[in-house]
């Protein structure tokens, strides 16, 4: 009866210590270090200075990559935002007036919002948010060398090397912004728009330089088909727009700012809410392999059918 | 030597400083002779110097620093954008490309030239997701952005490396060629980069099956250009076995008075064609999706509201 019972809580012990220890037994809760860290980051300095922004003059990537490193030697929860310094530094270049986009919890719909720079700048767009953008690295705990298994989030421990890189470089997009400041919210995220915490709202907002914004324009988006949680006026909307009002800068909010709407749609052009005037106009003039494909099956048993009738 | 101009007086040679005219003869010649292999030798020392100049072709060079881009793209590709191809050695990948052509003849470039490249990278696309595009370029990528679940050619590895980039070796130098590459049109078209396209569109093509989609631009005259890279080498390696449909996504300009442009005679030439091949075309103008994609730009327009 004893081992039956070890038995058959074996495999609930084993469960346990692998949860205890974070998935596969990985030290940290956040993904491991990038491989080929070097080469990625080289190799997008590289293209950001010769082929996509020639006209910001040459960076050396190899001391930029140099400065870098540095934080790949330090233990993983002891990495501040300073330490990042003089990356920065030998990375940063001016973001022309009025393109400066900020956000939370929409990277992908941003990104293909930004165009790749062509439309707006977001931080993934400036050359040092490039080179980390989508990457992760630390050093293992307890010895030199990188940890490929797992890198510590928030959760673990504050000074890790992706948050404290990320705290670095949104200051910095931040102190470097000017003209018209965008910025992008999720209203459709259950914990809210506006998170009072977050990158936005700690490392970016107490940055900006009064003198050289004109105004900030704040863009709510909602999910197709998903619940609308929080519009402009409501809840950390409402937050967020009375601290602009307290520090004296001129903000407006719009609902679903259309062209960002209608980038949404592209992959939900039939919802109801995708909907354009035009659409119907346009099913009218289409090649109708719509009706070849249903009206068919429904014609032809009612020609027969009539053909038939009228025989007889 | 003043002495020479006097001296015919006597027909006798007279001898000048103890040696005989013969002497003096060989050592004039031996002078002449070292004269001139010193300035060979001076010539060949700056010749063996300098590096060897490179052919002057009329388009733009090699772009700098373009085997990082092209290792940190290949990186990025199989680290980050499609982790399942994660195992990808892509320090051989870059060699075999570089190999291709470097030391070599910038206008006699082949297919073969990249065989080994091709040979190293078999990445195929799911059935029903290529999307093929000819003068359409920047929209059917932010489609592709979009509907990631879509692979244009610069969506997949050796498309998404070589993208936007230009190469160029020659044949007397292991280097690249900085300066300049040749031109299609006015060097050759036979090009080390003009191939590498040929050769990857024409597997691209090859292995797509189920239903290809390709995004034309319908404002301008030649929508279907057989002279394309999409009519001469993608629809014409296109296996019947395997592909049973093409669907043409004709988009206009936004601004641009609707017209039918499926059914033109430049894209009843395409149907003619894969017709020839048992390929059914269905032709949509103005596919929704693509079509708010290009309000996304223009929000304002009546069409798009």
């Amino acid at each position: 009866m004893a081992a039956l019972g070890l038995a058959s809580s074996l495999p609930l012990l084993l469960l346990v210590i692998a949860g205890a220890g974070g998935a596969g037994g990985a030290r940290w809760r956040g993904e491991g270090t990038t491989r080929h860290l070097q080469s990625i980051i080289l190799g997008r300095c590289a293209e950001h200075v010769a082929l996509l922004h020639p006209e910001q003059g040459e960076k050396n990537c190899t001391a930029i990559w140099e400065a870098f490193k540095v934080v790949l030697d330090k233990d993983p929860c002891s990495v501040f935002p300073s330490d990042y310094d003089l990356f920065i530094n030998l990375s940063r270049h001016s973001i022309p007036t009025d393109k400066s986009l900020f956000w939370e919890n929409n990277h992908l719909l941003v990104t293909s919002y930004a165009e790749n720079a062509r439309r707006f700048v977001p931080v993934c767009s400036v050359l040092y948010g490039r080179m980390g953008d989508f990457l992760s690295w630390c050093r293992q705990e307890n010895a030199s060398g990188l940890d490929y298994q797992s890198c510590p989030t928030s959760e673990d421990c504050e000074n890790n090397p992706v948050d404290s890189f990320w705290k670095r470089a949104s200051m910095q997009y931040s102190r470097d912004s000017s003209g018209v400041i965008y910025v992008m919210l999720n209203g459709s995220e259950p914990t809210g728009a506006y998170p009072v915490k977050g990158f936005f709202a700690d490392f970016e907002i107490p940055y900006f330089q009064k003198d050289k914004i004109t105004r900030i324009e704040i863009w709510v988006m909602h999910e197709i088909g998903r619940p609308k949680v929080e519009s402009c006026g409501e809840g950390s909307v409402k937050i967020l727009e009375e601290r602009l009002k307290e520090m004296g800068f001129q903000y407006s909010c719009i609902n679903d700012h259309l062209p960002v709407k209608l980038l949404k749609c592209v992959d939900h052009s039939t919802h109801p809410d995708c909907a354009l005037k035009s659409a119907a106009a346009s099913i009218q003039r289409e090649v109708p392999p719509l009706w070849s494909e249903y009206g068919g099956s429904l014609i032809t048993p009612f020609l027969v059918a009539l053909a038939s009738a009228i025989q007889m | 030597m003043a002495n020479h101009r006097f001296s015919s007086v006597s027909e006798e040679e007279k001898p000048c400083c103890g040696i005989s005219r013969k002497a003096q003869i060989c050592l004039c010649v031996l002078f002449v002779l070292l004269i001139v292999v010193g300035i060979a030798v001076s010539v060949g020392i700056l010749m063996w110097r300098q590096p060897p100049k490179h052919k002057e072709w009329k388009g733009p060079g090699t772009t700098a620093h373009f085997y990082e881009i092209l290792l940190g793209r290949c990186y990025t590709y199989t680290q980050v954008v499609r982790p399942e191809l994660r195992h990808t050695d892509c320090q051989k990948i870059g060699k075999a490309f570089t190999s291709a052509f470097l030391s070599k003849d910038p206008c006699g470039s082949t297919e073969q030239d990249y065989r080994p490249l091709m040979e190293l990278t078999t990445q195929t696309v799911p059935c029903d997701k290529t999307l093929f595009w000819s003068k359409s370029s920047e929209l059917a990528h932010d489609y592709t952005w979009v509907q990631r679940d879509m692979y244009t050619l610069e969506d997949t590895l050796l498309g998404y490396m070589a993208d936007g980039l230009k190469w160029c070796g020659d044949s007397g130098s292991s280097e690249m060629n900085y300066q300049s590459c040749p031109h299609w049109r006015e060097d050759c078209s036979n090009n080390s980069v003009s191939v590498f396209w040929n050769t990857v569109s024409k597997r691209f093509a090859e292995d797509a099956c189920g239903v290809v989609h390709v995004v034309l631009n319908g404002s301008i005259s030649n929508t279907f250009d057989e002279k394309s890279t999409f009519g001469r080498v993608e629809v014409f390696n296109l296996h019947p076995e395997k592909v049973h449909t093409l669907k043409a996504w004709v988009m206009h300009n936004i601004e641009s008075v609707p017209s039918d442009s499926c059914s033109s005679s430049s894209l009843n030439n395409l149907k003619q064609i894969l017709k020839t091949k048992n390929i059914i075309f269905v032709c949509q103008n103005n596919y929704r999706p693509v079509r708010l994609l290009q309000c996304v730009k223009n929000p304002e327009h009546s069409s798009c509201r």
